[in-house]
């Protein structure tokens, strides 16, 4: 997910007061909507995206790390990624994968303008790709089926 | 980051407001009073802001009228009304069908934001997101609005736009077309991004090591695609939505609409044509050889524009400057379309 889960439900309360509710024709269905907006609202004040889709994203950067660093020996590379404090909470497990997301960033533009042997520089731009395919496939493995035919047509 | 009041009135929704002061605007313009009738939104797109109305000069017959406001809050703000209008008027009388547009403002004092207004044309628009329960385009319907998909975009590219009103060069070049465009979507990244996304810097750097030379500059659509058409009994009445159109190479709608997002699956460019039968037609009447590694350019250029713009819309909910929920949705698909970025770019020191 790239919102935030706060203004994610923000916004889905909102949407349901003011673009559903309003459109709903019977008493019951409009308090069932209304129980949506309170459960809604109690989920905001204690969920957290899951540790575990955060963690494997840092999982994958610290391979990254562990990989390139004997084949940036002798390099003026920028630093590699970096673990997150041990018993960290999910928005510094957050805020440590953003940080290291920086820091592969700056290593693809440092590739870019290195001069490296050929056998070196395949082999870092190898590991670079890999990292950042792990993580798109476990983003992908963990969405849900989309469902823009839906929302475009109103109807299933 | 902007902070915007989610519960605050937004003045451009106001139709009631926005009616009055576009009459008042339309007499000044032409001397004469206007009735305008009610005022209808359209759920469409995440940027400019469209209604459609009935509008009677006085003395005259009615007609149907669309506005659109470019809001200060939209994707791509802030906006200029001008390239929408220049280019409705270039093509007007030419074989691309496309809306009259009689009147523009980039003054936020008239109706709070850059707005035009056009002729309201008839027809619907086919959308390329499919149920699972749908079914694909009947064969013939397909090839004819093929066809004409085809040559509306032909046409566009071949339209001279130099020495017309409202078209200014700004030293675009056939040669630097392309990093031009690279350029101000390197800016968007800026602009927009909340978070790093290493795989959009992986594609920044290919694209900047493979950039094409453009066959010639022509008016580039920006979203020609399957939903930004409109058709009625087997017929194109109108190309829509203008917002992004700009002077470039021509390969770069071409490689828009061959975004498999528009394709609903059915392995056609946007649900109509084979690439092959598109490309060969297109030739037959843009003029030139379509180029096989500037279509792939393209392709890949248009995915990070696609990346870009769900990023813009992840920015844009985050904010609080919309609550429409499809914006977050279109953030889901940010990984997708990286993933298809990956699998087009091969690993080259492998």
């Amino acid at each position: 997910m790239n919102n935030s889960i706060k203004r994610m439900i923000d916004g889905m309360v909102a949407t349901l007061r003011h673009e559903v509710i309003p459109h709903i024709g019977t008493e019951f269905a409009r308090g069932q909507a209304f129980g949506v907006i309170y459960m809604l609202n109690s989920l905001a004040l204690r969920a957290n995206w899951s540790p575990e889709f955060v963690g494997e994203q840092i999982a994958a950067q610290l391979a990254l790390r562990d990989a390139l660093a004997p084949l940036l020996v002798d390099t003026d590379a920028p630093a590699l990624p970096q673990a997150a404090d041990a018993g960290s909470g999910v928005k510094t497990l957050e805020a440590t994968r953003d940080a290291n997301d920086e820091r592969i960033c700056a290593l693809i533009t440092w590739y870019g303008a290195a001069t490296l042997d050929a056998a070196r520089a395949a082999a870092i731009e190898t590991q670079l790709r890999a990292c950042m395919d792990r993580q798109l496939k476990w983003e992908l493995q963990t969405s849900a089926k989309p469902m823009f035919a839906e929302m475009s047509a109103g109807s299933e | 980051m902007l902070a915007v009041d989610i519960q605050a009135p937004d003045l451009l929704s106001d139709e009631a407001r926005i009616r009055e002061r576009l009459a008042s605007y339309l007499q000044a313009q032409t001397k004469r009073p206007w009735t305008l009738g009610k005022f209808t939104r359209y759920a469409v797109g995440f940027s400019w802001i469209t209604y459609g109305f009935d509008a009677r000069e006085d003395g005259g017959a009615e007609q149907g009228l669309i506005l659109r406001l470019g809001p200060p809050y939209g994707l791509f703000a802030p906006y200029s009304a001008l390239p929408q209008h220049a280019s409705l008027k270039l093509l007007e009388g030419s074989t691309v069908p496309a809306p009259r547009s009689y009147w523009w403002s980039d003054d936020a004092s008239i109706l709070g934001a850059p707005f035009f207004i056009s002729e309201r044309v008839a027809g619907s628009a086919p959308v390329p997101w499919m149920s699972a329960t749908a079914t694909g385009f009947e064969e013939s319907y397909r090839k004819n609005i093929g066809a004409q998909f085809v040559s509306a975009i032909a046409g566009l590219h071949t339209a001279e736009w130099r020495g017309q009103e409202g078209f200014v060069d700004n030293g675009i070049t056939v040669d630097n077309a392309a990093i031009r465009q690279i350029e101000e979507w390197e800016a968007n990244r800026q602009r927009w991004a909340l978070k790093p996304y290493p795989m959009l810097t992986w594609a920044f750097r290919w694209l900047r090591r493979n950039l094409p030379v453009a066959p010639r500059v022509s008016l580039v659509h920006g979203d020609y695609r399957l939903g930004n058409f409109l058709e009625q009994n087997g017929r194109i009445t109108a190309i829509l939505d203008w917002e992004l159109v700009h002077l470039g190479d021509p390969h770069e709608d071409l490689g828009w609409a061959f975004l498999p997002q528009y394709s609903g699956g059915s392995g056609l460019v946007c649900r109509l044509l084979s690439k092959e039968d598109f490309i060969a037609q297109y030739e037959r009447e843009a003029g030139f050889k379509v180029q096989p590694a500037s279509l792939h350019f393209y392709l890949v250029f248009s995915l990070v524009k696609l990346a870009l713009t769900h990023i813009a819309a992840v920015r844009c909910f985050e904010e609080g400057r919309f609550n429409d929920m499809r914006m977050p949705a279109m953030g889901t698909q940010i990984a997708p379309v990286l993933r298809q970025i990956s699998k087009l770019l091969p690993v080259e020191g492998a």
